[in-house]
């Protein structure tokens, strides 16, 4: 039980502050990223017409999330955005998943790692939005229906950001403190793989899909 | 008669664990019994696939059951963990974290039983797609359930965090309130995303060839529904995590405690009124598939605007905790 606070880090004294880093999170944020390398530069080593199973793979996803961007956004948008929607929903699934080996942890457990994605989506939904309507009209929507609601729709805006990361991070955290808990309450007898398949692969997935969802709802509803 | 801490964190630590159960026994019955209600209509409906009919049945009422199973973990760590501690807050810690598990899963065990009946009808009416009708039903159960995950996240990060240390006065109503936050901010979330997939279920059923946008849109509507809940627990994270100054008066610990309540509160309504616009949008896009991105847009500024109290109810929390 212990295990719910343990928190491994380092913490460098910087100009009279202290820099924390989270070691563990940082560990396995690296795992996963290496993982998707390796399986991006093995999936498309070998492009053939009859695919191996990694291609498949790879080809299943990417066009799969491809077509989920164009449906959200016209064609040209999503020759633009799709990559990172690729990108961002097999970091999400990866992490999402590498809590059941043994030894590791979610990097999306910790709430720097959503936080900083939502935080990265946010920034890009409003830099696409100024973009494509230019500052003033940006500017006005913020002024609907009446001048007044300014600061509401501000806080509004900025909410969506803490929604979008607190979901995940509340999800997965939530998973991985039942699954703690019901295995130190049964002595981890039978029940604790049903968990981890319900938790970690399924809720893992579904978060997933939400949180990539959304962050192409955001995008799409700034750039029309 | 003289009653010394330790006496209080027990009758705390029990009282807490009663509420957990208690309350927590609300939701999931109700959904479970809607759930065998929808089923006994399925099988009259279509005696030939009761099988199957049943098999969805239990792993719906399984599925909604989950949020008391929840409720019962909490109460029995309540019961059965000796909480040693020098500190009054520990015994309205314990309270809080009961009643925050006990409220959470009231919302998500009604909804989750909105879609596993809808399912069993779904199957009654067009067996060709149980598998997919099932599939959805998981979706559509499993995310209902994330409002009563988050009060279980407050609940533990409650029970297992030592707050002894922290000054008595404002700390006890701060544990307090984020409690009432969590737990009271989960019941409309849960409630309104059981809504949404059961229509997700209904429109599955009634239109196969639209499962794929309906699945998308319930995921995204239930997502949204959530905002509230999620409202909620970043309340009670501020509320427990926030270190506060100590205080001789009574006002400072009443303005935490009446943070958490209007969070908790403000999210009910909330929730359940972004389910409704959610459960229509994805009706209607399964009786017309073309019309998706105009609905799904529709939902989402009409969800933003059903959001608005709750997001009120945040900034009258936030003034409550940095500026009184």
């Amino acid at each position: 039980m212990e295990e719910l606070g343990k928190v491994h880090q380092l913490i460098i004294p910087l100009f009279g502050r202290d820099l924390t880093f989270n070691l563990d999170v940082i560990l396995m944020t690296w795992i996963v990223i290496t993982v998707l390398i390796l399986f991006g530069f093995f999936s498309s080593r070998k492009k053939s017409l009859l695919p191996g199973p990694l291609q498949v793979l790879g080809e299943l996803l990417v066009s799969q999330l491809y077509n989920l961007t164009e449906d959200a956004m016209d064609k040209e948008k999503a020759e633009k955005y799709g990559p990172l929607v690729c990108a961002l929903f097999m970091f999400l699934l990866c992490s999402n998943w590498i809590g059941m080996i043994p030894h590791l942890h979610e990097p999306t457990k910790d709430l720097n790692t959503p936080l900083s994605l939502g935080i990265m989506g946010f920034c890009i939904a409003h830099y696409a939005g100024i973009k494509s309507k230019g500052l003033k009209k940006y500017a006005k929507e913020y002024c609907e229906p009446i001048f007044f609601m300014m600061p509401l729709n501000v806080i509004g805006e900025l909410a969506k950001v803490v929604s979008i990361s607190f979901r995940l991070f509340g999800n997965i955290m939530g998973g991985a403190i039942i699954i703690l808990v019901v295995s130190y309450l049964t002595y981890s007898v039978i029940i604790p793989p049903f968990l981890n398949a319900f938790f970690g692969i399924f809720v893992g997935a579904i978060q997933a899909f939400v949180f990539t969802m959304l962050t192409v709802v955001y995008i799409s509803v700034q750039v029309k | 008669m003289d009653f010394d801490i330790q006496t209080w964190i027990s009758v705390a630590a029990f009282m807490g664990g009663a509420l957990a159960m208690g309350l927590g026994a609300i939701g999931a019955a109700i959904g479970e019994g809607y759930t065998a209600a929808q089923a006994n209509a399925a099988v009259s409906r279509n005696p030939g696939i009761s099988g199957d009919i049943l098999k969805s049945m239990l792993v719906g009422q399984a599925i909604a059951e989950s949020a008391s199973i929840f409720a019962l973990v909490v109460a029995m760590i309540l019961l059965f963990t000796s909480f040693t501690s020098q500190s009054y807050v520990t015994a309205c810690v314990m309270l809080s974290s009961g009643l925050c598990m006990g409220f959470g899963a009231i919302g998500s065990g009604v909804g989750s039983g909105f879609p596993a009946g809808a399912a069993c009808m779904g199957m009654a009416r067009q067996p060709a797609m149980s598998g997919r009708l099932t599939t959805n039903m998981l979706i559509g159960s499993a995310v209902c359930q994330t409002p009563s995950i988050f009060a279980l996240v407050t609940s533990f990060i409650l029970l297992f965090t030592d707050f002894s240390a922290r000054a008595v006065s404002p700390t006890w109503a701060a544990v307090l309130g984020a409690g009432f936050a969590s737990g009271l901010g989960a019941v409309g979330s849960g409630l309104g995303g059981g809504l949404v997939a059961e229509s997700g279920c209904k429109g599955i059923a009634r239109q196969p060839l639209s499962a794929t946008p309906v699945t998308n849109v319930m995921l995204l509507g239930q997502a949204v529904t959530q905002t509230t809940a999620i409202y909620g627990l970043l309340i009670g994270f501020i509320l427990m995590f926030k270190s506060f100054p100590a205080t001789d008066s009574i006002a400072p610990p009443m303005a935490l405690l009446g943070a958490g309540l209007c969070m908790g509160i403000g999210a009910i309504g909330p929730g359940i009124g972004e389910g409704f616009t959610a459960r229509s949008a994805v009706k209607w896009i399964a009786r017309n598939e073309g019309a998706t991105a105009d609905l799904t847009r529709l939902m989402l500024v009409g969800q933003a605007v059903a959001e608005s109290t709750g997001i009120y109810s945040l900034v009258i929390a936030l003034i409550l905790i940095f500026v009184a």
